[in-house]
């Protein structure tokens, strides 16, 4: 299971102009979601999209921007709640670029799912152990309920 | 047998961050356990681990069985493939956004140079 989502993309523009459509607002709003973002450190906006009511989040994304390095990295938090103020989803995004050639490879890493993800990998391979464990042990008493009968 | 717990659910995060809850569904991998069983675990009080039963209950981590007259908690898959769900519905958000953004930059100039 994955620890955290992570995607790479190369592109033919230079660092530059990655960096734009990743700053600023109106081009944001045009490939990612609707936006008050602002380029500075410390600066709380959000990204609205779509809620999804089963897992308590209203599609409201609060953030607030952790590091800002001008065509190199920029690092946002990422929460997502039922709209009560409180958080379910507390998470980062962080985007590196680097020049590759006249090009930029641009990587997205989404952190924050780990401690519930490794939970719930523990779990589940625990957990089937013991469904296992029951679908034999009920095997097992109704073969022996049958050779009793005999 | 009878299964409870068909009410609405409650979000599965919300319901995994209590470190009680979280001790539960480990005891629950090794056994199935009445919530009397899992209550001697804890030092809080029976109706306290009713309320977080009910809780992993309706995020749909586990299933309330009747069995005789005596009622099991076990785990249930359900809760568990949602929370993969939550993730891998992330993983192929960022992936349809960052198309958008690759014919986006397509359409732009490949440098401010040229």
């Amino acid at each position: 299971m994955k620890k955290a989502i992570k995607h790479t993309w190369v592109f033919d523009q230079s660092p530059e102009i990655v960096w734009e459509y990743l700053t600023n607002s109106d081009l944001l709003a045009m490939w990612l979601m609707k936006n008050d973002f602002q380029p500075l450190k410390g600066h709380k906006f959000m990204f609205l999209t779509k809620p999804m009511p089963d897992f308590g989040f209203d599609g409201n994304v609060h953030c607030e921007v952790l590091e800002i390095e001008p065509c190199t990295k920029l690092s946002y938090s990422w929460k997502g709640g039922p709209g009560d103020g409180t958080f379910n989803l507390n998470t980062v995004a962080t985007w590196t670029l680097e020049a590759v050639g006249n090009g930029t490879e641009l990587k997205l890493e989404h952190s924050g799912f780990e401690e519930h993800n490794a939970f719930t990998f523990d779990i589940m391979n625990k957990g089937w152990e013991v469904h296992i464990k029951d679908r034999v042990t009920k095997l097992i008493n109704e073969r022996a309920h049958e050779a009793g009968k005999k | 047998m009878k299964e409870h717990m068909k009410q609405e659910k409650s979000d599965p995060f919300m319901a995994l961050a209590d470190p009680s809850r979280r001790y539960i569904l480990q005891l629950l991998t090794k056994d199935n356990l009445t919530i009397n069983a899992i209550a001697e675990n804890f030092d809080m009080s029976r109706p306290a681990v009713s309320k977080h039963v009910k809780i992993l209950c309706t995020a749909g981590f586990i299933a309330i069985e009747d069995i005789g007259r005596e009622r099991y908690c076990k785990l249930n898959q359900a809760g568990f493939k949602d929370m993969q769900t939550w993730i891998d519905h992330f993983d192929s958000f960022w992936e349809s956004k960052l198309n958008n953004l690759a014919l986006m930059l397509k359409a732009h100039p490949k440098s401010r140079k040229s």
